[in-house]
């Protein structure tokens, strides 16, 4: 589905991403862990051409035009619209500058797709997009208008609407309420479980117990390359939060394999 | 079908009424401008009489129009003067008549209909590539860079282009593009953004205008009065020729720009990376945008002088009507601009008859408290 090997990306001398090697399978959700700062970002962000990586190669499945069959292709070697195509990316926030119908901006996720005229079939995809998403009440209303949840899941209807079989997440739940979180995740979940077709995503996210209860795996990042990467009771140990995040705390194994973390009330000297 | 998808259907095709009606709109108010001015013996009952019969005229003996279609063509390798198409034939209108129409108030109306929509079509690009709502056409420096070019040309006698008639044109046109060309070096740099684009053409226009004031400071009585007539936009300059060369210029780019809605949609909806996302490279639409827009807006006021207001203000006003799908808000920015200027413009030579407002400064008067309506209106 996806294969990243020694990706290296640095901002002018500082060295952001160190060598991060890993593969994603299909129809599996994948979260990135790690500090501010740890590069989770940045390398969701070099993952659909927005960055330019220093070194190493990144390989997305993707039909190519007229193919019937997936194959694993090197980004580098393909345009931006090819990318668009196979992977999509959801920004944490955007704050347009002229403000669209949630219709129109759930149909710029079929631009990657047409030339100049919408068919109807596209305006289909787009209105069962937002039917799922439980935005049809939203259609005709201004983008401006929504409040930070319904944003947000425009934005996710958009690049659902654009049909990719790589979602990138940069922190979707980081500005929503309790409810708002879960219920994105879940739609995330659903997403990728349900699909028939190869589909998987990838999410920078900062709430570990979020992560721990909808990923099939997580990536901890920490300092620019990988600490682990594994199920999410064999990374997220007590050792490994502490030593990454810097907190001390105590994990409880909950009925069907869910896992469940307290964190103490107390920052973790780095001394000790 | 899905009736979200229906009512989308909808929704699109009244916004596509609407830009008919405004279109409808613009043609009526550009034969009314026709047949209005302060000539007594043309009335405007009498013009529309003389410009039909012309017409009729016209289509019976194509074989002379053709000849002296010819005869013209001809001239443009010799130095005989060319004559209208209609003549030989028996016309309606008197010789007075005849001039007053087709060498006074026709180019006038197509300079208007042409610069209003060049000028607003190059403002909605140039929000829409910027995702900024202050910006006009002349933001990005190129009013600076056509001021510079006037002003070498009225003050020092520099110019580049030896055609009298044609001299400051050609400077204004030729020093606006090459501002804009070292706006769009300067980006090649490092690839700036939305907002650095914004300031270097901020910087520019300082740094032209310091020069264009260093040279104000040491001219004539008589070059001041010309420089400052020509900053006020007016019709009256462009002859029939000029108005057929900007229209082509325009006519041409027209197409291209309309075929990067997509791309300006999803770069003015998400910005940059949401754009990568959608497919669009947004620092090379940035740059295509810029050289179409400055080319559409230095042939207009090279022209015209400086017409700053409708390229602000149309867009916004299209936007109210049609929202922010660039696929329909070019067309109505552009319609909505060419209705402006022919309003503001025929308003400007009838209300106060014989004197003639300049119709930059006719579009402000009128059209800024009528845009404030519009915005406040829309807020509350």
């Amino acid at each position: 589905m996806l294969n990243v090997s020694g990706l290296n990306f640095s901002w002018g001398k500082k060295r952001v991403l160190e060598d991060v090697n890993f593969k994603i399978n299909s129809n599996e959700v994948v979260s990135i862990l790690g500090i501010n700062g740890a590069g989770k970002s940045t390398l969701i962000k070099c993952l659909n051409g927005i960055l330019k990586p220093n070194t190493g190669k990144i390989e997305v499945i993707s039909k190519p035009d007229g193919a019937a069959e997936y194959v694993l292709r090197d980004i580098s070697s393909l345009d931006l619209v090819s990318i668009s195509r196979t992977t999509s990316y959801v920004p944490q926030s955007i704050r347009p500058s002229f403000s669209m119908d949630v219709f129109d901006v759930v149909l710029l996720g079929r631009r990657p797709h047409i030339k100049w005229r919408i068919s109807d079939s596209d305006r289909e995809k787009v209105s069962n997009t937002l039917r799922y998403l439980d935005l049809e009440d939203f259609a005709f209303r201004k983008f401006d208008n929504l409040s930070g949840g319904e944003r947000q899941r425009v934005v996710i209807a958009k690049a659902i609407a654009q049909d990719p079989n790589l979602y990138l997440f940069d922190e979707p739940t980081s500005d929503l309420d309790l409810r708002n979180q879960i219920q994105i995740m879940k739609c995330i979940r659903s997403l990728i479980s349900e699909s028939e077709t190869p589909k998987s995503a990838l999410i920078a996210i900062h709430d570990i117990n979020i992560a721990a209860r909808y990923s099939d795996r997580i990536i901890l990042l920490d300092n620019g390359s990988i600490k682990a990467f594994g199920s999410p009771s064999e990374v997220l140990t007590v050792e490994n939060i502490a030593e990454v995040f810097g907190v001390s705390s105590s994990i409880s194994y909950e009925s069907g394999n869910y896992i469940r973390i307290v964190v103490d009330d107390e920052i973790k000297d780095c001394e000790e | 079908m899905d009736s979200i998808t229906l009512k989308h259907i909808e929704k699109g095709k009244y916004q596509i009424f609407l830009i008919l009606v405004l279109a409808a709109l613009t043609f009526v108010s550009s034969i009314f401008g026709l047949g209005l001015g302060s000539s007594s013996s043309l009335s405007m009952g009498k013009t529309w009489k003389i410009v039909l019969s012309d017409m009729w005229v016209f289509l019976i003996n194509l074989d002379t129009v053709f000849d002296n279609l010819s005869y013209n063509i001809s001239c443009l390798f010799s130095s005989c003067e060319s004559i209208s198409l209609l003549h030989g034939l028996n016309r309606e209108g008197t010789h007075l008549q005849n001039s007053i129409i087709y060498e006074w108030r026709l180019p006038r109306i197509l300079a208007a209909v042409i610069g209003g929509i060049a000028l607003a079509v190059a403002g909605s690009l140039m929000q829409g590539c910027l995702g900024n709502p202050l910006v006009s056409p002349l933001t990005l420096g190129v009013a600076s860079g056509a001021a510079l070019g006037a002003a070498l040309a009225i003050v020092l006698g520099f110019t580049i282009l030896s055609v009298p008639a044609l001299a400051i044109v050609a400077n204004s046109f030729v020093f606006s593009l090459i501002v804009v060309a070292v706006i769009i070096q300067l980006g090649k740099i490092r690839s700036i953004s939305a907002e650095s684009y914004i300031l270097v053409g901020i910087a520019i226009t300082f740094i032209c205008g310091a020069i264009v004031s260093t040279m104000q400071y040491f001219a004539s009585d008589a070059q001041l009065s010309q420089l400052a007539h020509w900053s006020f936009g007016s019709l009256s300059r462009p002859n029939m020729e000029n108005v057929a060369f900007m229209g082509l210029v325009v006519l041409g780019i027209l197409p291209t720009a309309i075929r990067w809605s997509w791309d300006l949609n999803a770069v003015s909806m998400g910005g940059d990376e949401f754009a990568i996302s959608t497919g669009v490279n947004p620092s090379s639409l940035r740059k295509n945008i810029l050289i179409i827009s400055a080319l559409m807006t230095s042939v207009i006021i090279a022209f015209t002088g400086l017409i700053g207001f409708v390229g602000l203000a149309a867009p916004h006003m299209s936007r109210l009507i049609v929202g922010n799908d660039f696929r329909k808000l070019i067309p109505a920015s552009g319609i909505f601009g060419a209705f402006l200027m022919i309003f503001a413009d025929t308003l400007g030579r009838t209300l106060f008859a014989p004197i003639v407002i300049p119709v930059g400064v006719m579009l402000s008067i009128i059209g800024g408290p009528f845009f404030m309506y519009l915005l406040l209106r829309r807020r509350g």
